[in-house]
C-alpha cells in the first residue's frame, strides 16, 4: 500500500513537473519580443528510490536557467559602441552636408556674383548702377558668409545639446542598473532573479550605445560598470552619476571632479563629441580661412585703388565684431559701413589712374582666378576643398558604420542562437509537456484505479 | 543552427530595409537627374563640379563681356568709317578751292562745305554709347570737345588713358579711347584747328594755307585708319572669342553632366531590378514569416 501511495506521489510530482515545463515554454512564447529576455530551460532531475524495492520517486524539478553566453554579451558590449559611434557621426554630418548647399549655389556662387559685379563696373566706372550691383552683391556675399557661419555654429550648439541629454541618459540607466544590482544581491535562489539578470542585461546593451562601458560581473549576481578610462559608474548598488559643466562655452563631462569628456571615444555619445570637438570646428577653421583670405585679397586691392569721389585707402570688407586673425572671420564679415553708406566710394580706378579707369575693378574681378591659398589654390578651390572634407568624413563615418553594423548583427545572430526564441522549438516543447503531463495523468490515474481496487477488496 | 523569431525577423527587416533604401535611393536619381545629391554621395565628384561651376560663371561672365564690348566696338567702327569718308570729302573739297582760277564763289561754297564736314566730324569725335563717350579715353563722362562761344571748339577735355575690358582670362579689349590720338596725334594742333586754318585759307584762295590743310587731313586719315585696323582686328578676336567662349562653355557643361547627372537608362534599369529585389524581400519575409509549427499543433 505505501508502495501504490509512493507511486501516486511520484505520478504527483511528475504532473507538478510537466505542468512547471509547460509554464516555462509559455513564459518563452510570452516573452518572444521582449528585449534582451534569454530562454529559460527547465532542469529536471531523477528522484532517486529509497529502497530496493522501489524503481524511483519521479522526477524534480531541479530548477530553471537563462540561457546565455557571456562571451557573446560581452563581444555585443564591444561592437554597439563602434557602431553608434559612427552613426551619430554620420547622422551630424548629414545636416552639415545640406547645409553647405549644391555645387555653383552656395558661397562658391555668391563669390562669383561678386566678381560679375565688378568686371561689370570695370566696363562701366562711371555707372552708378554698377556701382550699386557691386555693393548689392558685396553684401549678398557677406551675408552667405555669415549664414553659413551660423548654420555651423548650430550644429555645435545641436552637438553641444545632445552631450547633455545624453549624459542624463547615462545618469539614468546607472540608477536602473544599481537598483537592479540591488535587488538581484537580496535574492538568495539564482532561479528567482533571471528576470533581473535579463533586465541588468538589457540596459548595459543600451547604456553601451551611448558610451562605451566594461562590465565586470559580480559575485552576487550584480554587474559593476566603468567608463572612460576605467572611471566607475556603477559599483554594486551604487550609481556614480556623470556631471556636466560648460568650460569656454561647451558641456564636459566629470567623473566625480575628473573632466572625462576625452575618455569617450565610443558610443552616440563618443560620436556626439568627436564631431563636436574634432570635426566642425576644422570645417569652421577652414570656412573662416577663406572668408578671411577673401575680406583681406579684396580689401588690399580695393584700399589701393581710387573711388568715384576721388578717395583711397578704404577697405570693402569689414569684420564686426573685430577679429585679429582668420578665427570668427566668416560669423562677422561685413561690407564696410562707409561703402555701404555711399557706392561713390567703391574703388573702380587703379592708384594714381583718372577719373573713369577701370584697374581697380579688373583686378578685384581677376581675383576669381588668383591662386591665394598657398600659391595654388583659388578661392572657389577652398570652398570646394572644406566641402569634399565634409562630404568624404559623412561617407567615411556611413561606410564605417555599416561594416560596423554588419558585425553587429553578426553578434546578435550568435546571441540569438543561443538565447534566442524559436517558436518552432517552444511549439516542440509545448508537445513534449503536453504529452508527458497526459502521460504522467494515466499513471496517475492508472494508481488511482489500483488504490481504488485495493480499497474495495480490503472493504469485503 | 537554430533560427530564432527575432533572427528571423531581423534578417526579413534588414533584407527589407537594404531594398528600399537601393530603391528609394534610384527613384530619387531618376526623378531628379541627379546622380549626386550630396558631398558624401561622390566627394570628388563635388569637388570637381565645384571647380566646374566656378569655371562656368567665369566663361559667362566673359560672354557677357564680349557681347558689351563687341558692339561698343562695332559703333566705334562704323564712327571711324564714316570719318574717313568725312576726311576723303574734305580733301576733295579743298582741292577744289585750289587754283588762281577759282572763283570767290566757288571758294566760298568750298569753306561752306569744309565748315560742314568739320562739324560732322566733330560730331563723331563726340559720338557716346550707352551714356559714355567713345573718344574721351577712361573720362567716358566728358565730351572730348565742346563748343564754345561763337562755336569755337575747346581743346580736348577727355583723358589720354584708354580702358581695356577682359574678355578672358588672359585677354583685354580696348573699348575707351583717347580720341586726340585721332585728332592731333604728334601734330602740333588738333584738326578742329586745322579745318579753321583750312577753311580761312580756301576763302583766302591761299594755295600754301590749302596744302597744309590737307596735309593735316591726310595725317589724320592715316590716323584714324590705323585705329580702325585695329578695332577691325579686335572685332575679329571678339567673334573669335564668342566661338571659343561657347565651345568652352559646352565643354564645361558637359563635365558638370558626366559628374552629377544621373545615367537615365543604367538608373531606370537598376530601379527596375531594385524594385524586383524589394517586392522579393517583401515576399520572402512574408513568407518566411508565415511558417510556424505552432500552425500545426491539434
Amino acid at each position: 500500500m505505501s508502495s501504490l501511495l509512493s507511486s501516486l506521489s511520484a505520478a504527483t510530482r511528475a504532473l507538478d513537473a510537466q505542468w512547471f515545463g509547460l509554464d516555462v515554454t509559455g513564459q518563452n512564447i510570452a516573452n518572444v519580443n521582449t528585449p534582451g529576455y534569454s530562454r529559460r530551460v527547465i532542469d529536471f532531475a531523477e528522484v532517486p528510490p529509497e529502497s530496493n524495492r522501489s524503481a524511483g520517486r519521479g522526477v524534480d524539478v531541479v530548477g530553471v536557467r537563462a540561457v546565455r553566453d557571456q562571451l557573446i554579451e560581452r563581444r555585443l558590449r564591444q561592437e554597439l559602441p563602434a557602431e553608434r559611434r559612427e552613426a551619430a557621426v554620420a547622422d551630424a554630418l548629414s545636416v552639415v552636408e545640406v547645409a553647405l548647399g549644391g555645387p555653383g549655389e552656395s558661397i562658391d556662387a555668391a563669390m562669383n556674383r561678386y566678381f560679375d559685379a565688378f568686371a561689370s563696373l570695370a566696363q562701366s566706372p562711371s555707372s552708378s548702377v554698377a556701382r550699386q550691383e557691386v555693393l548689392l552683391q558685396g553684401e549678398s556675399v557677406a551675408a552667405a558668409f555669415r549664414d553659413m557661419a551660423e548654420r555651423l555654429a548650430l550644429s555645435q550648439r545641436e552637438t553641444d545639446g545632445q552631450v547633455r541629454s545624453l549624459a542624463a541618459e547615462v545618469n539614468d540607466l546607472a540608477s536602473q542598473i544599481a537598483e537592479i544590482n540591488d535587488s538581484i544581491q537580496r535574492i538568495s535562489d539564482p532561479g528567482s532573479r533571471l528576470h533581473l539578470q535579463d533586465q541588468q542585461g538589457e540596459l548595459v546593451r543600451r547604456l553601451s550605445k551611448i558610451i562605451d562601458v566594461d562590465a565586470l560581473p559580480r559575485e552576487d549576481g550584480g554587474i559593476d560598470v566603468t567608463i572612460g578610462n576605467g572611471r566607475a559608474l556603477v559599483i554594486g548598488e551604487t550609481a556614480y552619476p556623470v556631471s556636466v559643466s560648460q568650460i569656454n562655452g561647451t558641456t564636459h563631462v566629470f567623473s566625480g571632479t575628473v573632466d572625462i569628456t576625452s575618455e569617450i571615444d565610443g558610443g552616440t555619445l563618443g560620436g556626439v563629441i568627436h564631431t563636436r570637438d574634432v570635426l566642425l570646428p576644422a570645417y569652421v577653421a577652414d570656412l573662416d580661412a577663406l572668408a578671411y583670405e577673401f575680406a583681406t585679397q579684396v580689401n588690399a586691392l580695393h584700399a589701393a585703388g581710387v573711388g568715384a569721389d576721388g578717395g583711397t585707402g578704404r577697405p570693402f570688407f569689414a569684420f564686426v565684431p573685430a577679429i585679429g586673425g582668420p578665427a570668427g572671420a566668416a560669423a562677422a564679415i561685413t561690407v564696410d559701413a562707409a561703402i555701404a553708406a555711399d557706392v561713390d566710394l567703391i574703388a573702380a580706378a587703379g592708384a594714381g589712374g583718372p577719373v573713369g579707369d577701370n584697374t581697380t575693378a579688373r583686378d578685384i574681378s581677376g581675383l576669381r582666378h588668383a591662386r591665394v591659398f598657398g600659391g595654388t589654390a583659388t578661392l572657389a578651390d577652398a570652398w570646394g576643398e572644406l566641402v569634399y572634407r565634409v562630404g568624404r568624413d559623412a561617407q567615411v563615418a556611413r561606410d564605417e558604420q555599416t561594416s560596423r553594423r554588419d558585425i553587429v548583427t553578426q553578434v546578435e545572430q550568435l546571441r540569438d542562437q543561443v538565447s534566442g526564441i524559436s517558436l518552432d522549438e517552444e511549439a516542440m516543447q509545448l508537445m513534449r509537456f503536453q504529452r508527458a503531463y497526459e502521460a504522467n495523468a494515466r499513471f496517475f490515474r492508472a494508481i488511482d484505479m489500483t488504490i481504488d481496487t485495493l480499497m474495495q477488496t480490503l472493504a469485503r | 543552427m537554430r533560427l530564432t523569431f527575432s533572427a528571423m525577423h531581423r534578417n526579413a527587416q534588414e533584407g527589407i530595409e537594404s531594398a528600399s533604401t537601393r530603391l528609394m535611393d534610384l527613384q530619387r536619381q531618376v526623378s531628379t537627374g541627379k546622380r549626386v545629391e550630396l558631398p558624401s554621395d561622390d566627394p570628388s565628384a563635388i569637388l570637381g563640379s565645384i571647380g566646374e561651376h566656378n569655371e562656368t560663371a567665369a566663361i559667362d561672365q566673359y560672354a557677357r563681356a564680349t557681347d558689351t564690348v563687341g558692339s561698343r566696338l562695332a559703333v566705334v567702327d562704323t564712327v571711324l568709317s564714316d570719318l574717313i569718308v568725312q576726311i576723303e570729302r574734305a580733301q576733295v573739297s579743298a582741292a577744289s578751292a585750289r587754283g588762281s582760277s577759282k572763283t570767290q564763289v566757288q571758294r566760298e561754297a568750298a569753306a561752306v562745305e569744309l565748315e560742314a564736314i568739320r562739324d560732322t566730324i566733330f560730331s563723331d569725335i563726340t559720338s557716346s554709347f550707352n551714356g559714355t563717350y567713345l573718344f574721351s579715353g577712361t573720362n567716358s563722362t566728358v565730351p572730348p570737345y565742346s563748343r564754345g562761344p561763337g562755336g569755337v571748339i575747346s581743346a580736348y577735355a577727355g583723358s589720354a588713358t584708354e580702358m581695356f575690358v577682359d574678355v578672358d582670362q588672359h585677354r583685354a579689349v580696348k573699348m575707351a579711347f583717347d580720341g586726340r590720338q585721332l585728332t592731333q596725334g604728334s601734330d602740333p594742333q588738333d584738326i578742329f584747328v586745322e579745318f579753321e586754318s583750312l577753311i580761312a585759307a580756301v576763302r583766302a584762295g591761299d594755295d600754301a594755307g590749302i596744302d597744309a590743310g590737307m596735309e593735316a587731313l591726310g595725317r589724320m586719315f592715316d590716323r584714324v585708319s590705323t585705329a580702325q585696323g585695329r578695332v577691325g582686328a579686335d572685332l575679329r578676336t571678339i567673334d573669335e572669342q564668342k566661338l571659343r567662349l561657347d565651345e568652352l562653355r559646352r565643354a564645361s557643361a558637359r563635365r558638370i553632366s558626366a559628374l552629377e547627372d544621373t545615367n537615365m537608362a543604367e538608373a531606370i534599369t537598376e530601379m527596375a531590378q531594385a524594385d524586383a529585389a524589394y517586392r522579393a524581400a517583401l515576399g520572402a519575409a512574408s513568407t518566411v514569416t508565415r511558417l510556424s509549427l505552432m500552425d500545426y499543433l491539434r
